[in-house]
């Protein structure tokens, strides 16, 4: 019993670290087609400037936690401005692949700029205790995560429910010609989309950096790459798929590490990415859309 | 045989000339070193056309392509290293993998069937998807033979290296291989599968409407597109003697797929094109990635200028030239330009 405790636990606080990820994705996704391979790096860059913040102004957690999340949204949205603006009305395939280029460039400017080996950045490790609730230990930082997710959750529904701006990503979602043709600037629409994607950047790379206390040029890449998949099988551009898909996921990878014996382990994300392509196949848009035909009107 | 087909043969013929050009200039004035250098650009031109095949002509995005070059690399490899050595590589692996050798021929052969299978087994999927879907699916298969590359030490050796592959083929054999390739796939192009698919990706609805089976011919591509990566991996392994799993992850897709769209996509000479642009500009930035000495200022050591400049070749493409530098022309398309057809 406290053994499936403790598994469900780490299945909640993998899921929420992924669907933290994937809502951020999907938010972009969702407004403006795009599928933002750069995010990883946009969690990498959170990790850098907590390094050069950390050692230079100020060794506080706390107000370290608000420059991460400052410089995620920054990040987000200078890439944004600098790159992703010239292929806002290009199809899919080119903003798949831009963002890729702007994922290699940066992952090569910190490489360049920073160190191949990890530097360390320990801050915020204290966020790891172990407590002992009844029979079950659990990590502090997997309540935290689960917690902050759910929180982030709130906020976003919030945002998006009783806000003008909010109410207007929503509708740009869904007909961005229409939006623009109301009177809201597209501009400032697509920029608070990447705004708030940064921000769930931020809080992520956080507890990313609390677990690793490390920084390395690529470290964004695989967590992005497998956010990308919980989006995939939520359907992608929908949030609640997003979140859906994301905890889904880290059930599943709890769920393999159980149930496959130990010396399988390094096969867990082959398993996931088979169990996606099957998904996928199942229901091209996601488990949350039936298959359509082509050319039906949406 | 079709204007366009004829057109097609100039225009694999002509490419086939540069080729041949480059081939001529190495054994002129090249240095030794520098045959290793063009022996890999001329893998990556192999995998790059078949990327065209599919990638191109389909106009979806796949990244799986170094999956199915990393099969055929460590399929032929474990056929053809001798017993001798595999007892020293490969003591431990199953079913007797170390307990026969076979001739080149023979285990290319082998390679090309498991590449192909595998290649017809994941097109029974890939074929039926579309836009993104295509792409994480390849994403999918490129990460699940990664991590069993890695997994199963026993056969593949995972970060290690596979040693002892005798070296089979040098520069003319690649040299042939390209032209069949460039031949091959410009065939395709022009055939009624490429000018189908061609349809499918310019109005896929449009094309089931005239009757195009999209679903095959998807997946004839896709198959063909293996065939390209299988003879490009076994032609890695047959040159260089030693192979890991390494080379055949994300970087090496970033790298082709740079190369494609940098030529762009839809044409067989940009393909061609792209790579011999890139591999050139990645020399040259390999160079200065040491550090050398220009007009004697000594330049800092700088690691990930290389995959920066692929970076900056992938947005800037994707920004400012969305269709590549050739566009939907062809090699032959600005040496005689298409006269204009009255309607």
């Amino acid at each position: 019993m406290d053994y499936a405790i403790q598994q469900i636990l780490n299945a909640l606080s993998f899921g929420a670290e992924y669907a933290l990820i994937a809502l951020g994705l999907a938010i972009v996704f969702s407004i403006m087609g795009l599928v933002n391979f750069a995010h990883g790096e946009v969690i990498a860059f959170g990790g850098y400037s907590m390094v050069i913040v950390g050692t230079l102004l100020t060794r506080n957690p706390f107000l370290l936690m608000g420059a991460v999340l400052l410089a995620c949204v920054l990040v987000s949205v200078l890439l944004e401005r600098v790159a992703f603006r010239t292929v806002r009305k290009a199809d899919l395939t080119t903003g798949l692949l831009t963002a890729f280029g702007v994922s290699i460039i940066l992952q090569n400017l910190f490489l360049l700029l920073g160190s191949p080996r990890p530097i360390p950045a320990t801050q915020f490790i204290f966020l790891d205790r172990t407590i002992t609730l009844g029979a079950v230990q659990v990590s502090s930082l997997q309540i935290y995560e689960t917690l902050a997710t759910a929180v982030a959750i709130g906020f976003l529904l919030f945002f998006l429910r009783r806000t003008t701006l909010g109410l207007a990503m929503r509708a740009a979602a869904l007909d961005f010609e229409m939006v623009r043709l109301c009177g809201l600037r597209a501009n400032r629409v697509i920029a608070t989309a990447f705004a708030v994607s940064g921000l769930l950047a931020g809080l992520a790379c956080i507890f990313i950096m609390a677990r690793r206390g490390s920084v390395l040029p690529h470290m964004g890449f695989d967590p992005v790459l497998t956010a990308f998949v919980a989006c995939v099988i939520g359907g992608f551009g929908s949030l609640p798929g997003a979140v859906l898909g994301g905890f889904l996921l880290g059930a599943v990878e709890v769920a393999v590490l159980v149930l496959l014996p130990q010396s399988y382990g390094g096969l867990a994300q082959a398993v996931v990415f088979a169990l996606v392509a099957l998904i996928l196949v199942w229901r091209p848009d996601g488990i949350l859309s039936p298959a359509r035909e082509k050319g039906d009107k949406v | 045989m079709n204007p366009s087909q004829r057109r097609g043969l100039l225009g694999s013929a002509l490419l086939s000339l540069l080729i041949l050009l480059i081939v001529g200039a190495y054994y002129l004035w090249g240095e030794a070193w520098q045959a290793r250098i063009l022996y890999a650009t001329f893998v990556n031109l192999l995998v790059v056309v078949g990327l065209q095949v599919f990638m191109g002509n389909a106009n979806l995005t796949s990244f799986s392509h170094a999956a199915f070059m990393g099969i055929a690399a460590y399929a032929a490899a474990i056929c053809v290293t001798p017993v001798a050595m595999k007892a020293i590589s490969l003591p431990d692996a199953p079913w007797g993998l170390n307990a026969f050798a076979l001739s080149p021929w023979t285990s290319a052969l082998i390679a090309l069937g498991i590449t192909g299978f595998l290649g017809l087994l994941t097109g029974l999927f890939i074929a039926r998807l579309t836009g993104v879907g295509v792409t994480i699916v390849s994403i999918a298969i490129l990460v699940i033979v990664h991590s069993i590359f890695l997994h199963r030490t026993d056969i593949f050796k995972g970060n290690q290296a596979l040693f002892g592959i005798p070296k089979v083929l040098d520069l003319p054999q690649i040299t042939a291989l390209v032209i069949l390739a460039i031949f091959g796939a410009r065939w395709f192009r022009e055939s009624r599968f490429g000018l189908q698919l061609r349809a499918c990706a310019d109005d896929e609805i449009g094309a089931r409407a005239m009757g195009v089976n999209v679903y095959r011919t998807r997946l004839v591509a896709w198959v063909l597109g293996t065939m390209f990566f299988a003879v490009a991996g076994i032609a890695y392994a047959f040159f260089l003697g030693t192979i890991s799993a390494r080379p055949f992850y994300f970087n090496f897709v970033f790298l082709t797929v740079a190369m494609l769209i940098l030529g762009g996509l839809r044409s067989v000479s940009g393909a061609v094109f792209g790579t011999l642009l890139i591999s050139i500009g990645l020399e040259t930035i390999r160079w200065l990635e040491t550090g050398p000495e220009i007009l004697g200022i000594q330049l800092p050591q700088m690691l990930g200028l290389s995959g920066l400049m692929l970076g900056v070749v992938i947005v800037g493409v994707m920004a400012f030239l969305p269709s590549g530098l050739m566009g939907n022309r062809e090699i032959e398309d600005i040496i005689r330009p298409k006269r204009q057809e009255t309607p």
